[in-house]
């Protein structure tokens, strides 16, 4: 494969980044990351090791203290006003929390995905074309809640309202999905039915994936690759398949024990 | 870890303690050469008993300053002996227990329980209270109350009357109201308002401007809007409006700073725009309580639109002030108990709705 190949396969480049916050914690050290196209990338490290303000500083909504970020070949962290806008309509994001507009119904809710592209006033009307309707049920029929279009977002379970912001996030067609803690706030039996729909995106639409986990399980089961993060450093990179005792101490310290559970 | 920060802050809390003890012993001091002038006998120019703003005027404010300075000062110096001054012990960091000991047994306890009698005593004499006159001379207002038991009907008719120009009076100012605070408070929200260095000093700009309206009383508002646009109650509308923006906006932007951020971060990941942002992720979740705090002010509003014409601004209080006037209490009766009624329905039915809301 020569050079510009690799580029155009590149989704992702993150050379030098550092966020260091107002109130002085350095939430990101020189992280280095590469991101092919197609790639289940899971990135670890405990609570507060920067994974969360790493994915947020892809998609701009933190602005990185230094360092330089390119997505699909162009440099993120150059971009300003409506370009940014432009470029984030192409990354989708998932969140911990699902973020839902509670008061909105669940169609309102899965077409904000589609308000980069929308025109304004009409949107601010909560109007969108008959077209963005039509994607926005074929997608919520496709995370299982055909039929539930005009309840209430917040009438939904942990897990619907999770497979709500899938449909959000699909709305935007996006080639990136950076999934922030996805299955955390849910029950364990219902982390798969999450996790199976973002692998769908993956294999089927050929969506890169980046996302943040705990649970080795699921690392083992759905990451393709894995980014260990501790301190805001990138300590450990690698297969998800060697994922052992030993990288385990490496990234949660030398105190971290695995239990049997969680590596065996 | 008696290091250089740890000294720092107690010689912080040394300061800050004896300035407290400085006022603290200065009140008393100066409490008590009031008394001792109120009751020395010592006669003013006129021949007559000092009145309680000639002793005010008398204090020897500066010499006191000075004794309670040292004082403080000594207190603090010798804590071994006198125990804890209580500035020492308000300043104590709140992690740290007090020592249970009865306030009886200690220095402080006695003097903060004489400085809590000393300013009883002349806040009685400052106010001039007069119990004997209070409990003897009823029969002088009896005509009062008789009138207000007794209510006339000759007003009842345009009372009822100017009573509905009154409620919408108070709707008007919170209809006009609603707009404008909606608007502004997303200016005067600390969350909304760090992006820009623009948009941190409309923050300044819209806190200082809503602040300074706040402040200044409706009935003062009146007298401006009357001079503007004349007796009535236009004048009445204007003044509870321009109160009814600052108090809104103060009510609206706390809700939109205490929302969840979570929702703004998803529309802002979709590449929405900023106006999307707003429409989508934060007034979802401002409008119930901005619903609750808006009939919450036209409730005060109908308190207030009943006695902004006494000085001019239309509503009932337009025709009350002439009869307290005159005297015309049984007429004064009829209003009053009008006022009454509609305050009391306004404060049940907005408790109602209210409680519907959120």
């Amino acid at each position: 494969m020569n050079g510009a190949a690799a580029a155009r396969d590149e989704v992702v480049r993150i050379e030098g980044l550092g966020k260091v916050f107002p109130n002085g914690v350095r939430a990101l050290d020189a992280v280095d990351l590469s991101v092919r196209r197609g790639e289940f990338l899971v990135v670890i490290g405990l609570s507060g090791s920067g994974k969360s303000t790493l994915l947020r500083c892809i998609n701009r909504l933190i602005d990185p203290s230094e360092g330089r970020i390119w997505l699909f070949g162009e440099e993120m962290t150059a971009l300003q006003g409506a370009e940014l806008r432009a470029m984030r309509t192409r990354v989708g994001m998932i969140f911990q929390q699902f973020n839902l507009v509670k008061r909105h119904s669940v169609l309102a809710n899965v077409l904000s995905g589609a308000l980069g592209r929308a025109s304004l006033l009409p949107s601010l009307l909560l109007r969108f074309p008959e077209a963005d309707r039509q994607v926005a049920l074929a997608a919520l029929e496709r995370v299982g809640l055909g039929g539930r279009d005009a309840s209430r977002a917040d009438a939904l379970s942990g897990g619907q309202q999770q497979r709500v912001a899938i449909a959000r996030a699909l709305l935007q067609e996006p080639e990136l999905i950076l999934a922030d803690e996805p299955v955390a706030s849910l029950d364990p039996a219902l982390r798969h039915s999450v996790m199976r729909h973002i692998e769908a995106l993956n294999r089927e639409e050929g969506m890169t994936v980046i996302c943040t986990l705990h649970d080795v399980d699921l690392i083992r089961r759905y990451a393709t690759r894995l980014v260990a993060l501790r301190d805001g450093k990138v300590v450990h990179e690698g297969d998800p398949e060697k994922f052992d005792g030993e990288t385990f101490k490496a990234i949660y310290g030398e105190e971290a024990e695995p239990t049997p559970g969680l590596v065996g | 870890m008696a290091d250089g920060a740890g000294r720092g802050e107690r010689g912080m809390r040394r300061v800050k303690g004896w300035l407290i003890d400085w006022v603290l012993v200065t009140l008393f001091l100066l409490m008590v050469d009031f008394l001792w002038l109120a009751f020395s006998g010592r006669r003013g120019p006129t021949g007559l008993l000092l009145s309680p703003e000639e002793i005010l005027d008398l204090l020897h404010y500066l010499p006191l300053l000075a004794v309670s300075a040292a004082l403080a000062g000594l207190w603090q110096a010798a804590a071994g002996i006198l125990g804890e001054s209580p500035g020492w012990a308000l300043t104590r960091p709140l992690d740290e227990a007090p020592s249970p000991v009865l306030w009886t047994s200690t220095l402080r306890g006695w003097f903060v329980a004489l400085l809590i009698e000393l300013t009883v005593f002349t806040g009685w004499l400052v106010t001039e209270v007069q119990l004997v006159t209070f409990l003897t001379q009823f029969n002088k207002a009896a005509d009062i109350v008789r009138g207000l038991v007794n209510p006339s009907s000759a007003v009842l008719h345009q009372g009822l009357i100017l009573l509905v120009q009154t409620i919408f009076l108070a709707f008007m100012a919170t209809a006009f109201a609603i707009p404008v605070a909606f608007v502004l408070s997303f200016f005067a929200a600390r969350n909304l308002t760090r992006g820009s260095a623009l948009a941190r000093s409309l923050y300044n700009l819209v806190r200082a401007a809503m602040n300074f309206t706040r402040a200044v009383e409706p009935l003062v508002w009146a007298l401006i809007f009357i001079s503007w646009v004349g007796i009535g109650p236009f004048a009445g509308v204007l003044a509870l409006w321009v109160h009814s923006v600052a108090a809104l906006v103060k009510l609206y932007s706390e809700q939109i700073e205490s929302i969840d951020h979570g929702p703004v971060e998803a529309i802002m990941a979709t590449g929405a725009s900023t106006l999307q942002v707003m429409r989508y992720g934060v007034v979802p979740q401002v409008i119930p309580p901005f619903l609750s705090f808006t009939i919450y002010r036209w409730d005060i509003n109908v308190r207030m639109s009943t006695i902004i014409g006494f000085v001019g601004g239309g509503g009932i209080g337009y025709i009350l002030k002439p009869r307290v006037d005159l005297g015309l209490w049984g007429e004064v009766g009829t209003l009053v108990l009008l006022i009454a009624a509609t305050v009391w329905c306004m404060d049940i039915l907005s408790a109602k709705i209210r409680e519907r809301i959120v």
